[in-house]
């Protein structure tokens, strides 16, 4: 016998209530319950990192954080770094540098990069490439990523300082 | 998803309770480890206990110890100042556990009660003298990490209980330690061997205290008695450093599985523990000792 929880939640600056079984995922919560597929299950056991998405500013692997365990907390999807049409520095570079091929992994890679650049404004290679070494990417190449993300780092800094 | 009930208790006295009425709840602080076990229906638990609101989140330090909370994060520990200057390995052992996004979530308790040979944090702690402290019905009980473990994935804490933190003596300034993570890539990735050695040296130089712990090779963590005992009282050097790689090896039992076979576990020992007390003892030498 399952009884549903109540959750409340912020979502891409959204607040939303959800009734949930106490066992979901907050991946399958995203996806399932609001329609946000950007975060995808990839391996469902924190290896591949596809599922990333930022909570309460730290990032986490959605498919190992029930979705009672979000209950009162921030979370900032994939859909929710375009602002007002515009995509997210990270994304239009991403884009323009090639870091994506099929893409599955690309929802995971920016939101590790996004809270990267949330935390270091000016991040070394080595430091992006620590921020991903949680994100397995099969098809593209490691390196257009770091390069989208150093292009979109230095672009994001130089727009704070203006 | 998975088929349970769930609960996060405001405090200790409610998590307690929860647990003396549900003895088969399973407790959640992170989980990183415990949804891949209920994914893979390893375990099949009837109550979740949410024990990530309870106040075990701080790193506590006064004149003789540190304190850290069970539910202190891999990445918390990570970015330890306070922990970077007295216990250099555990911080680097932390900053080893899986990738960025799991160490956010991951916590020093569940890796302590995950129980795993191949943890992280463990051998650090060992070599440290970490001592459990375990919140119980009739108050806290401390005990020393090194007898916690009574078998592969078993250990002291009874039914009913909760681990509540981790207490750290606070090393001497002539002690030096270091710690190996040996695998197959650099990020995400299960040990193959785990090797964390601390030495204290006494004003004429000879090896006054020492601790050799072994992960990866046995049912448990433990700690290399025979190899720890070849140190003691003497000058670190090759001779001794070589007897006591020796002894580790003929301590250690591996077995062999998809990430290396015991044949290589044991031979890998050795070379470990010689590397991780000559670089130790390098640090000492370092230190003008």
């Amino acid at each position: 016998m399952m009884a549903k929880q109540t959750i409340s939640l912020t979502v891409n600056a959204q607040s939303a209530v959800v009734e949930v079984e106490p066992g979901k995922t907050l991946l399958r919560v995203l996806r399932e319950d609001m329609g946000l597929t950007s975060a995808k299950e990839g391996c469902g056991q924190g290896d591949c990192g596809s599922c990333v998405v930022v909570m309460d500013d730290e990032s986490v692997n959605s498919c190992l954080v029930l979705a009672a365990q979000a209950q009162g907390s921030q979370v900032v999807t994939l859909e929710g770094l375009e602002q007002n049409g515009q995509l997210h520095p990270l994304q239009e570079h991403f884009a323009k540098e090639w870091g994506f091929q099929c893409g599955y992994c690309t929802s995971g890679m920016l939101m590790s990069c996004y809270d990267l650049l949330n935390h270091n404004s000016q991040p070394s290679r080595e430091e992006i490439t620590e921020a991903i070494s949680g994100n397995l990417c099969r098809c593209t190449n490691y390196r257009a990523i770091i390069d989208a993300v150093e292009i979109a780092a230095a672009e994001l800094h130089k727009s704070e300082q203006d | 998803m998975y088929g349970n009930e769930y609960i996060a208790p405001k405090d200790i006295g409610e998590a307690l309770d929860v647990l003396e009425r549900h003895p088969n709840a399973k407790i959640i602080a992170g989980g990183t480890d415990l949804l891949v076990q209920m994914r893979h229906r390893m375990i099949e638990p009837e109550l979740i206990v949410d024990v990530g609101r309870l106040p075990f989140d701080s790193i506590l330090v006064d004149h003789e110890k540190v304190t850290i909370g069970s539910g202190v994060s891999h990445a918390q520990i990570g970015n330890s100042d306070l922990l970077q200057e007295h216990f250099p390995i555990l911080v680097q052992a932390s900053q080893l556990v899986g990738g960025p996004s799991i160490r956010n979530r991951s916590t020093l308790g569940g890796n302590l009660m995950n129980a795993s040979p191949a943890a992280d944090t463990i051998p650090p702690l060992l070599a440290y003298d970490a001592e459990v402290v375990i919140a119980g019905k009739n108050g806290s009980r401390t005990l020393p990490l090194s007898q916690f473990y009574t078998g592969y994935r078993q250990t002291k804490l009874a039914a009913g209980e909760i681990l509540e933190a981790v207490q750290l003596p606070l090393p001497s300034a002539s002690t030096t330690a270091h710690f190996i993570k040996h695998g197959n890539r650099r990020s995400l990735y299960i040990a193959v061997l785990n090797v964390a050695v601390r030495i204290s040296l006494s004003a004429s130089g000879a090896v006054e205290n020492s601790r050799i712990a072994l992960g990866c090779v046995g049912p448990t963590v433990f700690l290399a008695k025979a190899a720890e005992a070849q140190l003691q009282g003497k000058l670190i050097d090759e001779p001794t450093i070589l007897a006591a790689a020796q002894c580790a090896e003929e301590e250690s039992t591996p077995i062999s599985d998809l990430r290396a076979s015991g044949d290589y576990r044991s031979n890998i020992v050795a070379v470990l523990v010689r590397r991780a007390l000559t670089e130790a003892a390098g640090e000492l030498l370092g230190k003008g000792h």
